[in-house]
Order: structure tokens, then sequence, then C-alpha cells
């Protein structure tokens, strides 16, 4: 490139994304730290994965919604993404090279996830997930210890008010798969729900949406190119016999079935199967009327009796949700007294935006200036190791806090600064000495000493150390030298004394105490 | 001085773009047909420097910043747009080039009919261990139809030459492709399938964000150029009738022709008093009106029945209102963020006008 005296237009940082600036980061690594110790006084060790996955682990289990903001793209012929969560890439890592380990594994981790959304207050395309993973137990022991860990790790930072919501996903699969769903028409379904449950859609949209997506509420003859009736007289004879007949008109109106990767006999029997479907409206109706239901049934944990309970035994499904919900909760107490002013909610509508939870599932929220923040997520995911290839399956359970979130959650509280010193040499000649005695003074715990290295001279240094809010000054040149002594200068009253070198560490402490 | 720089699509969009210049009274001038460069004559401020370019590098000549304005399809600038460019969509709707980013699946697929079969099938691969190739140009467009559609499991297949032939070579599976009027698709054996428009496309007008804010007389062209095109495409479709009516004054005229209803024109009629030739012949009135090209003959027929005898018809050519729209609607782009909701209002108005 040809140089101009122009200055280069400056690079702006990708929209949605964040510089974290001191002492922000400082902060976020302090906060970051604590929430992870909690985990480990409970057995759990840390783990870290790439930020770079290939994009089939998120195909697999995720669900569409997430899907459709990943930052995907494709690099020498590899799909690749940016991970959207870490749930999925610590499982397979555990998928991976921990399958033999002793069961329970117990993991934490921490790191940066991408989605493309729309940038907002609490909302950056780059955010990072704190989390842990509890690997190989089922049942409410094993989800109690989990939603115990959410819950401390919040207070030990100082989060003592907040709402923790629970609910169960296996009444509403359950309730799914009685109405006789298709997977596909299940996972349809199950998208959805979040958006309902927040608001974003209402019942109706939820409805039209899934239909919609299902091919419409008019199955019957509707396929373009065949007589309308055609399909559901051939669906009333025996399947060769309606492929053959089928494949013979099909020829004789010039529509020869090359499907390329299609098999002939499978675009027949799809053609057949879909004049026989039934309309799913009424289906996915009676579905998200049902979460409404169990919607309408949240609140404090009593209603689980009172008011759950009824609500499966009419439809007949498995109370087993409501025992399991019961169950965690009681052991959730049994661990020791949480915060007076945090509130426990069980709704059985819950919904996470990821589609591969089983079980339990639950949130916490803290309320902030403008409305409810979501800061920690998470539940049980029975399924999720087989889907990645696991040799069995291995029941796991988990959570994670959006780091950004929970630092928003406890206000920008100034943490006390450390105390900082700064060390000058008169001259370039006195640098050795002047690095001598900083090292000396790093002896002392919890001390910043910064060394001068722009060489300037004393004036410009102190004029750093108002700027940058310096409270000691240790200046040395040759006469301190020859003395073994030092100057030290207090910032903040700009006084000077001359203190023998032999005396400065207790002579910084006492000053700074 | 800075002279506007605009570049126009060449190969075959060439022809349909200097039409429709031409039709707002603007010239373009080149020493012969296969010259890159041209001038641009009609606009304030001069003439304005043309360079003919492939309608898929306008995009990039305009977003680079080496020209000030480009038509181009609003496919393309669909798929090539980012948060972050300096492009501005200074007119949507030129009106011309129309055409459609499809998906289109094989005819033997004769159980897929509509994008949930295309779903189902994209599962049915899936189970079989493949993935649904998707032959493309637009893969940005093409990825977010399917994601947001709940197709998931796809492969997009960057074919260079036909997209339409990529199935019947077994490149790929279905594709997802411009069309207007749907022959290609057909004589490759292709059919689009219901719910499978991933964008309506037109030619349309775009801008360089910086160069337009840096540079009043090439925003002053432009916004010359926005009340051409404006006042023309307004003008399409609408006729100007010019009617002779006996009658005892004008105000009476107005009324009967106002209470027939169609010949309410663009804000009325015009009515003045005609001095006929023979005094004898009574009271006359000349009545001026513009409607729309479709409803001429009830028009006509409405101002007989008014008393109408001599009516002439003209096409219109221009139609100006007392300011751009578009115009207005880019500074608002360019300027930053609309306050003034009114405003915004009237900028829906007249397009549907």
């Amino acid at each position: 490139m040809p140089s101009t005296d122009r200055p280069a237009a400056p690079i702006q940082r990708v929209r949605g994304t964040n510089d974290v600036l001191p002492p922000e980061d400082a902060r976020l690594r302090r906060l970051e730290a604590n929430l992870r110790r909690s985990f480990e006084r409970f057995g759990y060790q840390g783990i870290q994965t790439p930020i770079l996955e290939p994009l089939e682990l998120f195909l697999r289990k995720s669900g569409d919604e997430i899907l459709a903001r990943m930052y995907a793209f494709s690099h020498w012929n590899r799909r690749l993404c940016l991970r959207p969560e870490l749930t999925a890439s610590v499982m397979r890592a555990f998928v991976d090279s921990m399958q033999g380990h002793g069961l329970p594994v117990r993991l934490h981790y921490a790191g940066p996830s991408f989605r493309y959304e729309r940038p907002s207050r609490g909302r950056s395309r780059q955010f990072t997930q704190v989390g842990m993973e509890l690997i190989g137990a089922a049942g409410p022991a094993a989800d109690a210890e989990v939603l115990h860990l959410a819950c401390a790790g919040l207070e030990a930072v100082g989060i003592k008010k907040y709402r923790l919501v629970v609910g169960h996903l296996a009444s509403t699969l359950q309730l799914l798969a009685q109405l006789g769903m298709t997977d596909h028409a299940q996972g349809l379904v199950l998208d959805q729900l979040e958006p309902v449950a927040r608001g974003r859609l209402d019942l109706d949209g939820a409805v039209a949406r899934v239909v919609d997506r299902l091919g419409g509420g008019r199955m019957n003859g509707s396929g373009g190119d065949a007589p309308p009736g055609l399909p559901s007289a051939l669906a009333s004879l025996p399947p060769d016999q309606a492929t053959a007949i089928a494949s013979d008109i099909l020829s004789r109106a010039s529509l020869p079935i090359e499907g390329g990767a299609r098999q002939p006999h499978q675009i027949i029997q799809r053609l057949l199967a879909r004049a026989n479907r039934p309309d799913p409206t009424d289906q996915v109706r009676a579905a998200f009327e049902f979460v409404a239901e169990l919607r309408s049934a949240a609140g404090q944990p009593a209603r689980l009796e009172r008011e759950l309970r009824p609500v499966l035994e009419k439809r007949g499904l498995s109370t087993t949700p409501i025992d399991e919900v019961s169950a965690a909760l009681g052991f959730l107490q049994a661990y020791g007294p949480l915060s007076d002013e945090m509130e426990i909610e069980v709704d059985l509508s819950l919904a996470r935006g990821l589609r591969y939870y089983t079980g339990l599932v639950f949130e916490i929220y803290v309320d902030a200036e403008d409305g409810p923040l979501q800061v920690c997520g998470g539940g049980r995911y029975d399924d999720l190791v087989r889907a990645l290839g696991g040799r069995e399956a291995v029941p796991a359970c988990g959570f994670m806090y959006g780091l950004e979130r929970v630092e928003l959650a406890l206000g920008t509280a100034e943490s006390p600064r450390p105390p900082r010193v700064l060390v000058v040499g008169v001259d370039p000649d006195d640098h050795p000495y002047a690095l001598k005695v900083a090292h000396e003074l790093r002896s002392v715990p919890q001390l910043i000493v910064e060394q001068d290295v722009r060489l300037r001279g004393v004036k410009s240094a102190l004029r750093y150390a108002d700027r940058a809010t310096i409270d000691l000054v240790v200046i040395v040149g040759r006469r301190e030298r020859d003395d073994a002594t030092v100057v030290l200068r207090d910032m903040r009253s700009r006084q000077e004394t001359v203190v023998p070198r032999g005396e400065l560490v207790g002579v910084v402490q006492r000053q700074l105490a | 001085m800075s002279a506007l720089r605009i570049a126009l699509p060449s190969k075959g969009w060439e022809e349909v773009t200097l039409d429709f210049l031409g039709h707002c009274g603007l010239r373009v001038d080149r020493s012969n047909p296969r010259q890159y460069r041209a001038r641009m004559r009609g606009l304030p401020g001069g003439a304005a420097e043309v360079v003919f370019q492939r309608a898929t590098d306008i995009f990039d000549e305009v977003n680079g910043g080496t020209v000030d304005l480009g038509i181009t399809g609003y496919d393309i600038v669909a798929e090539h747009r980012s948060e972050e460019d300096e492009i501005v969509v200074v007119h949507g709707e030129l009106g011309f080039r129309r055409c459609s980013l499809v998906l289109a699946v094989p005819e033997g697929w004769v159980d897929v009919t509509s994008v949930a079969d295309l779903a189902e099938v994209a599962v049915e691969l899936r189970s079989a261990g493949r993935a649904l190739r998707v032959a493309t140009k637009y893969p940005n467009l093409a990825r977010q139809f399917l994601y947001d559609r709940g197709i998931t499991y796809f492969e997009l297949v960057e074919v260079s030459g036909a997209i339409e032939a990529a199935p019947m070579l077994e490149t790929a599976d279905i594709v997802c492709d411009i069309t207007s009027s749907g022959v290609t698709l057909r004589e490759n054996r292709l059919k689009s399938v219901a719910g499978g428009v991933v964008v309506e496309s037109q030619a349309c007008l775009i801008g360089h964000r910086r160069g337009l804010l840096s540079d009043p007389e090439r925003l002053e062209a432009t916004h010359g150029l926005l009340e051409l095109i404006e006042a023309y495409l307004r003008s399409r479709q609408q006729v100007s009738i010019t009617a002779n009516i006996r009658g005892e004054s004008a105000e009476g005229v107005a009324r009967r022709v106002l209470a027939s209803g169609v010949v309410a024109g663009l804000r009325g009629p015009t009515v003045a008093r005609v001095f006929p030739k023979d005094a004898a012949a009574g009271d006359w009135f000349a009545l001026t009106v513009v409607v729309g090209e479709d409803v001429l003959l009830a028009a006509v027929e409405s101002l007989r029945h008014a008393g109408a005898s001599e009516v002439t018809a003209t096409q219109v050519r221009y139609v100006f209102e007392q300011q751009s729209w578009t115009f207005e609607a880019l500074k608002r782009q360019l300027y930053g963020p609309a306050d003034d909701k009114t405003d915004l209002e009237k900028t829906t108005a007249w397009s549907s006008s």
C-alpha cells in the first residue's frame, strides 16, 4: 500500500459485540471466578471447549429457533459455526473423551457464546455463559443439586432477591405423543412454546405458524399435480398396488418420477401418506391450549397438588412430573436456607429456547428497571448424549448464567480498588536501582507496583501518576542511590519524605493502611 | 463542480433501463453503443457521468463509493446488504425488471407442492443420512428463508453457470433462483412450490451514504432525479380528460360531475368558462380532470351523463406533488432517525394512492 499522510480509517467493532475495558474487565473476571468457586466446593471441575464447532453439533438437538440465529459459515468446505451455547459442546467433549469416567461427572465452564439477535440492553451478540453440568445422575436428588447451585451461586455474588421458576417438560412431551403428533410436528410446537410464554406470539398466532409449517389445514388431495380424490382412492388399496398404479398414472401423464436423490417409491409413498393425513389444526390447537392451561395453573409450589395435578389427571397424563418437581424442591430446602427475599414459582408450561430438554427445567429472574431480567436457565436433558453419538443413554442436568446479565443485575457498585505505587528513576542511569526497589515493594500483599518505563523524568512521571490515580510515588536518583534512601511522595497529600531503603516496605504499608 | 456519478446495468438490463430513464425525461448519450461510459442529461447541475456495469457488480461499486448512485435489482441488494454497509435504498420500486427469487423442485416430486412438504422431505433425507442440496446464487437469502421456515438440514451448492440445470445434472436436489415468467423453470422440468417466494424483486435505485452526505451538489442532483422518477411513476396509467359541458354555472357543473363519482380526479375537477362562437349555444364550461387509465371509459360515460359533448384524453407525463416524498425519505435515512411521524405517513400514502 502506498504511504500517505492521511491517517488510516479506524476499524469499527462488529455490531452487537463489546470491548470490555478496565475496570469492567476485572469486575467481570472476579464475578466469573466467584460464581465458579461455588461450583468447585461441590466437586465440579473446570472444562474448556472450542468456540468454533461443527455446525452438525447444533443441528442435532438444539431446535430451529436457535439455528436461525447462529453464526454459521463454510470454511474450506467444512460447515462450522461459533457456538450459540456451551452445553452441547461440553456434552460433545464428554462423548468424545469422558465416557469411561466414573459417574457422575461434574463439570463447570465459562466462555463466550454467539447469537445473531437484535442487540439491546442485556443482550449482545457475543455474551459469556458460566455454567455447570451434572452428567450421569437422574432423578430429583440430582435436579436439586443443580437447583441449589444455581441459587447459591447468585447469592454468593450478592444477588439475594430473585425468582426461581421451575417447570417440567415431560407433561407437554407426553401430551404431544398422546395427540399422535409426528416428531417433526412435536418439534415445531416445542419451538413455539418459548415465544408464546414470553408473550411474543399469541395462541392463535402460534397455532397458525405451526399449521402453516406443517403444510396448512388442507392436507387431503392437495397434491397440485394429482387429480383431487385420487390419492385418497389409492390409499384404500394395498401399498404395493397403490404405488404401482400411481407410478403408472404419472408416467402416462409424462411426469416421470426422477427424484435424483429420492427413490420413486419414496415419492409415491409420501404422496399417499400425505393424502391420508388428517388436518393438523385441531391437534396443534389442543397442544397449545394444554400449555396455556398449565400456564394458568402456575404459581406457588403449593399449587402443584391443588391445581396442576387435576390438569394432568383429567387428560390421563402421568403425574410423575409433579412428583419429581415436588421431590426436587423438597431436597432443595434441605440444602439449607436460601435468601428470605427469593421466591419459587412452579410453572409446568415453562419452555426453554433449546429443544434438547426432557425433564425438569428452570429459569431465574431478577427484577431490573425495565422488567424482569433472566440471569440463569437450565434443566434436564437425558437424550442428548445418545443424540451426540454416546454409547449409551446418560442422564444429565445443568444450567448456565449469562455473566453480563448477572453483572447488570448486581448494578455497578464500586468495588474497593487495590492501592497502587509508581516507582520512578530520575535518570535512565537510575532505572536498574528503581527496578530493585519495585521488586522489594511487590512483596507487599495486594499492592500494585508500576514501574516508570518511559524514562522521561520525574515531572512527566508525576503527571501520569496524577491522571492514573496512583496513590504513592517512589522516586530514586543519584543522591538516593548513594545514601541508600528513596523519596516517597504521597499523591493524595502531595507530601514528600525521605525514607531509608530498608524501611520503605514498612513505611508504605503504614501509609496505605 | 462535481458531477453526479451513476452506474447503470449493462447486458440484458440496458435497454429497459434506458427506456425507463427516457420516460423520466433523462437522456443518456454516448458516442457508440459499446462504450462503457456516457453522460446523462436532464438533471440540475449539469450532466451526470454514467458507467455501464453488470447489475451484480453495481452493488459493490456503490458500496465502495466509486459511484454515487446505481440502478440494480432489489434481489441483488437484499442478498449483498450487511448491517454495516454504506448503501441507502434511494428508491425501492422503479417498476421494471420485476422477478421473484423462488424455491423450485423437480416436477417429478409430485408429493411436494408447498414449503411444508419440502421441510418434510428435508427431514426424510436427513434420516437417510443426506442433506437436501439447494443450488443457488443467493446463499444469504436462501439460508435465512429456509431457517425461518424450520428447514435446517440442507446444504447450499454453489453452481457456476445455469442454476436451473443443477437438479437434472444431479449436482443439487432443488434450486433457489430468479424467475419472471417461469418458462426457464418449466424447460428444466422444475416447478415452484406454494409459499416458496423468497423475495419479490424489481429494479431499484441505491446510493452511497457518505458520498451523498458529503456533497450538496450531488445530493441536489439526486433530488432532481427523484423528482422526475417519482412524477413519472405517479403519472403512469393516468390520463388527463378535457370535456365541454353545458351548464348554468361553474359550481353547478362541478357539483354534477363530482356527484357522478368516477371523475373526482387527483383533487377535483377544474372548471372554466367557455366563450362559444355562437352566442345562442348557451353557457358552456370546459372541465379538466386526471383519472386512472382503467376508469377512462367509465369516466367518459359519467361525463356524458353530466352533459358533456366533446371529450379529449391525453396521456399524463408527470404528476408532481408538493414535494418529492422519496427525497424526504432519503434525507431521513442520511441524516438520522425520523422524528417526524407525519412525514413518514405521507411517504406511505403516496405509494398506495
